[in-house]
């Protein structure tokens, strides 16, 4: 009895390791960007996604300014942009149509993909400390180069059935 | 709970007829009104979920009475019974917010074949079609409350006074969506993002419009410098939306203990007829529970409405929360 007693904390100990072991995997290789950033804009986290479409390692983005990292995003934008993610608690919503990317990355398919970059939504969600208080701010990244592509299809078909329509 | 019918006719003959011929196993309690300021009296007095009504009568007829429900916000279904069988008469009723016509006289068969196609025969067996009154107050405060919060944000992060908004608080049917946004549609262009919420088995979508004259004064308190082309048009009404309704929803989740989850909001159009921006769905729901704030900032010129639509599933779980904080007051 008492054996038992005493391995099972250890064993329960492992087991959160582990979860946590997969839990990170999980975070690292979703096929979604993940950015972690704090306050004054350092970077916490830069998954795989990150990684692989920027060709920045994790290790070398990790405490870097996000404006270093990359200098086309404006500063003072992005501080409006995100003071009410840190502020009010509430998620801020950038979308292809109003902003096509926020990091240029290449098309996922660069053969038969029909679009240069990548069209990108980007959703800002605050990150609540055990306080409360919202240190942290995580940046999903979304490939919507597919939806962009399609949309400028069809917007360009509707333009040659309204000529076509207009010579008859 | 029975469902309360008025019938308005000014023919005693025709009321009695319309009565007579209402499906014969429904639990309904009737009323009867002689014209139109009559029957917006008992309306009024809940005495009418299901209205029944004539056109052409003294003092007040069909047609001001259709206007008066609308301008006033009762929550009726309406069905025009009338002997105008001109089709203009017909589409404006319609365009007014009935949901159908019937030609006079009526017969039984077709009272219930036009009741079974608007759904009005089966809902009422499940749902109470009005809103009762002290939970609609219940929702109104809470939407008062997380406004509250969510002005006094607002006002601290964009250093402006937000006119808060009376929330108007109730159950509508498309056609009433219809109405509604016609109403915004009335003072301006506008553009519109819309997006969807989740959470606790509650959903529901969030509409955000801004009048199109907004846009200048907006970026100026969002701090925007340049010029306001249609790409930035639409970074400033994301970001107002974002706010607003980041906002309204964490305030409202809060009081009901509800996590709600916002998906990414898509823009619904730019400068387009808000009408046309329904449209294409309309078939796919009936009813909503629907929040409507209209806001303003002192000093500024500044038009944006938000609505929260809920869908009918989320009311029961809705509900429930509410009358555990109604419970709780008592």
């Amino acid at each position: 009895m008492s054996q038992t007693a005493q391995v099972s904390p250890v064993k329960h100990a492992l087991d959160d390791v582990l979860e946590f072991h997969w839990m990170m995997d999980m975070l690292q290789t979703v096929d979604v960007g993940i950015v972690v950033l704090d306050r004054e804009y350092n970077i916490h986290m830069w998954n795989d996604f990150m990684e692989s479409h920027s060709g920045l390692n994790a290790a070398d983005a990790k405490g870097q300014s996000l404006f270093s990292v990359n200098p086309s995003i404006n500063a003072a934008w992005f501080a409006q942009k995100t003071k009410a993610v840190f502020d009010l608690n509430v998620r801020s919503f950038m979308t292809w149509e109003q902003r096509p990317y926020l990091f240029k990355f290449a098309n996922y398919r660069p053969i038969t993909g029909t679009e240069d970059f990548m069209y990108q939504n980007v959703s800002i969600s605050p990150l609540t400390s055990a306080t409360g208080a919202v240190d942290y701010i995580s940046m999903m990244i979304y490939d919507t180069t597919d939806k962009a592509a399609a949309k400028k299809q069809l917007e360009a078909l509707q333009v040659h059935v309204d000529e076509a329509n207009e010579l008859r | 709970m029975s469902l309360s019918v008025l019938i308005c006719d000014d023919s005693l003959v025709a009321r009695k007829q319309v009565a007579k011929c209402l499906p014969q196993d429904w639990d309904v309690s009737v009323h009867f009104a002689k014209q139109g300021e009559d029957a917006i009296k008992q309306l009024r007095d809940g005495k009418g979920q299901l209205l029944l009504l004539d056109l052409n009568m003294p003092v007040m007829d069909g047609y001001q009475t259709l206007e008066a429900i609308r301008n006033q916000h009762i929550d009726t279904i309406v069905v025009v019974i009338s002997g105008d069988i001109q089709p203009e008469a017909h589409a404006r009723v319609k365009a007014l917010g009935a949901i159908d016509f019937i030609q006079k006289p009526v017969d039984a068969a077709m009272l219930q074949a036009v009741l079974q196609k608007h759904q009005v025969l089966q809902v009422t067996e499940v749902v109470d079609t009005n809103l009762p009154y002290a939970i609609r107050d219940c929702y109104q405060e809470i939407t008062n409350i997380a406004m509250g919060q969510a002005g006094d944000h607002l006002a601290r992060i964009m250093n402006v006074f937000v006119k808060l908004p009376i929330p108007n608080v109730n159950l509508i049917e498309v056609s009433e969506l219809h109405m509604m946004l016609n109403d915004i549609e009335a003072h301006d262009r506008v553009s519109a993002v819309c997006q969807g919420f989740i959470g606790g088995g509650v959903s529901g979508e969030a509409l955000c419009m801004l009048s199109d004259s907004s846009f200048g004064d907006v970026a100026k308190i969002l701090n925007i410098t340049q010029e306001i082309d249609d790409q930035l048009q639409l970074e400033v009404l994301m970001d107002a939306a974002s706010i607003l309704i980041g906002t309204c929803l964490t305030g409202i989740g809060q009081q009901l203990d509800l996590s709600l989850r916002q998906g990414q909001p898509i823009v619904l159009g730019q400068h387009r007829n808000v009408s046309e921006l329904i449209t294409a769905n309309l078939t796919k729901w009936r009813r909503t529970l629907a929040i409507e704030l209209s806001y303003g900032i002192e000093g500024y010129d500044v038009q944006c409405d938000l609505i929260l639509l809920f869908t009918e599933d989320s009311m029961a779980i809705m509900n429930k929360k509410l009358a555990h904080l109604l419970e709780d007051e008592a």
